[in-house]
């Protein structure tokens, strides 16, 4: 029983939406969380590219150490870099034990270990952009940036539905498990108890699919009587939506600094 | 409307109702397999990868297009930017990966009532997801590592260790969490859930029209295309190594990065281009018969 009760632990509803709201609205007073969301993508389309192609150890631990210092900044939750951290490890990991399985050495650590930096770097950029800023900047930047006005309603969308989703979902979950009948035994490892479990949360997909059909229906037809179809993809409408969005000072500050500290990166080293 | 050729058509909000559908379910199925933990044999990792039915279910019984973009969509905000885990231009891969595959498994199915078909497609659709994302994971550690070929083991272990997770999600994921559940679920939903949406169900002799069949195939060349970029990329850094001298190396081996750079950007500009044209034709096809 021990395992299923983690199990239903990791799921209880509450607690995931609590966790869920922190995510996004956690951090909204950084500094990253005040700045344009242009300048995070110009920002992070440099950042989350370029380490690819570089391959000079010196700049990549620059690049590095920016980023630490820019994640300190936006106040990331420790619990995500954790997860980072674990998963760059494990991969790095997997690819040392076996190389030294089919023969290498020690001197496998050294490119490992760059590209362990490389990957690095680009997710802390990924983290420090994106969860800095809430569904609705997030949404409306990528407005902005040319995406088409579904994918900017789908963010809110999903945002607002999520809660009822999960709850409607558990609450077929449970009655599944009401009326069905958990097995007597747990067997080896669990697996009786653990497969049971899996069936049900794939069963419970079935009502689901069907009362989410109904309600995807009720979502487009009030969207038609807003007229939010029209909106989606007219230039004046979105004109009128995005007026809030700015490129400040601090905006360009912000950006010539971290170019200026790339080029310094690429000369002095 | 195109009634002639019994072509299947869908309105704007009919669309969009499958759109959303597809991408909410997706979505919190995603968010589910996200929390629930995998259990590790040694290298071996048995987890809840993803619950592929349900995009393969809804590509199977609706317009196969909308519920593939709906639901890769659904991935990337529900399971990951919503637990704070949006990857960014990683995930641009999965997306289109995921779109392309379940989209061909969609087409694949002529008649939802045929288990063998449905049994084939779904299969081909996870098979065709996890081949692309294998593929794009052993380039990106070919990419990121410089010299590969002076470290001994690594690339036959980088091969390896992917080649045994695509076996591994393709025989366990797949057979578990795609193949036998859409099996169970489109004969059961198929005539039930399209009167929902408003919708006739899908007959057998509805067939797609062919623009829309152009559009993805564009994307594949696209990624072939980038693929090859670095492609590029990674000979200019191992395999001219031998033969030319350190200084010109470097001068070749920057130009190198470039142009594999400038021929993904151009790449990726003209797919983008393409299909924002398309969109815009098909928009204004459908007002222009809207209006007749």
């Amino acid at each position: 029983m021990e395992y299923t009760r983690k199990f239903t632990e990791k799921l209880s509803v509450e607690q995931v939406k609590i966790e869920l709201l922190n995510t996004a609205y956690g951090n909204g007073n950084t500094f990253f969380a005040s700045l344009d969301p242009r300048t995070l993508f110009i920002w992070y389309a440099y950042f989350g590219i370029f380490p690819w192609f570089i391959h000079d150890v010196k700049v990549l631990i620059g690049m590095f150490v920016f980023m630490l210092i820019t994640t300190y900044m936006a106040k990331i939750s420790p619990l995500i870099i954790v997860i980072l951290c674990l998963g760059l490890l494990g991969q790095g990991g997997y690819l040392l034990i076996f190389s030294l399985f089919f023969g290498g050495n020690w001197s496998v650590m050294l490119p490992l270990l760059v590209l362990t930096v490389k990957l690095s770097v680009i997710s802390l950029a990924s983290i420090t952009v994106f969860c800095s800023m809430n569904p609705e900047k997030l949404s409306n930047g990528l407005l902005k940036i040319g995406l088409p006005g579904q994918v900017s309603f789908s963010i809110a969308y999903g945002y607002r539905m999520l809660p009822t989703l999960l709850e409607e979902y558990h609450h077929v979950f449970q009655s599944f498990r009401l009326r069905g009948k958990a097995p007597a035994k747990h067997g080896f490892l669990y697996i009786k108890s653990i497969a049971y479990f899996v069936k049900l949360a794939m069963l419970s997909f079935y009502p689901l699919l069907l009362s989410t059909a109904k309600r995807a229906r009720t979502t487009v037809e009030a969207l038609e009587t807003k007229g939010s179809m029209y909106g989606f993809n007219h230039p004046e409408v979105k004109k009128l939506k995005l007026a809030g969005l700015k490129m400040k000072k601090r905006d360009y500050y912000f950006l010539t600094g971290s170019f200026l500290y790339v080029i310094c990166l690429f000369i002095l080293l | 409307m195109g009634t002639l050729e019994n072509r299947y058509t869908l309105t704007q909000s009919q669309k969009m109702m499958v759109f959303i559908l597809s991408m909410s379910l997706y979505g919190l199925s995603n968010m589910i397999t996200e929390l629930v933990p995998s259990a590790y044999l040694g290298p071996i990792e048995f987890s809840i990868e993803y619950f592929a039915f349900i995009p393969l279910t809804l590509c199977i019984l609706f317009h196969p297009l909308y519920a593939a973009i709906g639901a890769s969509l659904g991935e990337v905000i529900f399971g990951e930017i919503m637990l704070g885990q949006f990857g960014g231009f990683g995930e641009l891969e999965k997306f289109i990966a995921f779109s392309l595959a379940m989209y061909v498994a969609g087409t694949f199915v002529r008649d939802p009532r045929n288990r063998k078909q449905v049994a084939i497609a779904a299969i081909l659709g996870v098979i065709i997801h996890q081949a692309i994302s294998t593929m794009v994971d052993i380039l990106k550690v070919w990419v990121g590592v410089e010299e590969l070929e002076a470290v001994p083991g690594l690339a036959e272990s980088v091969v390896v260790i992917e080649g045994f997770s695509f076996l591994n999600d393709v025989l366990f994921s797949g057979i578990l969490f795609a193949l036998l559940p859409t099996v169970y679920l489109v004969p059961r939903l198929y005539g039930k859930i399209e009167p929902l949406l408003g919708m006739k169900p899908r007959d057998r002799n509805d067939r797609y029209s062919l623009t829309e069949i152009i559009g993805p195939r564009l994307i594949v060349t696209g990624i072939l295309l980038a693929a090859s970029a670095f492609l590029f990329e990674f000979l200019s850094e191992a395999g001219f190594n031998v033969e030319w001298e350190a200084d010109f190396l470097e001068m070749f081996g920057d130009w190198f990065i470039y142009v594999s750079l400038g021929v993904a950007l151009i790449v990726a500009v003209i797919t983008i281009a393409v299909m924002l044209n398309k969109k815009k034709n098909t928009t204004n096809n459908e007002k222009e018969e809207k209006a007749s």
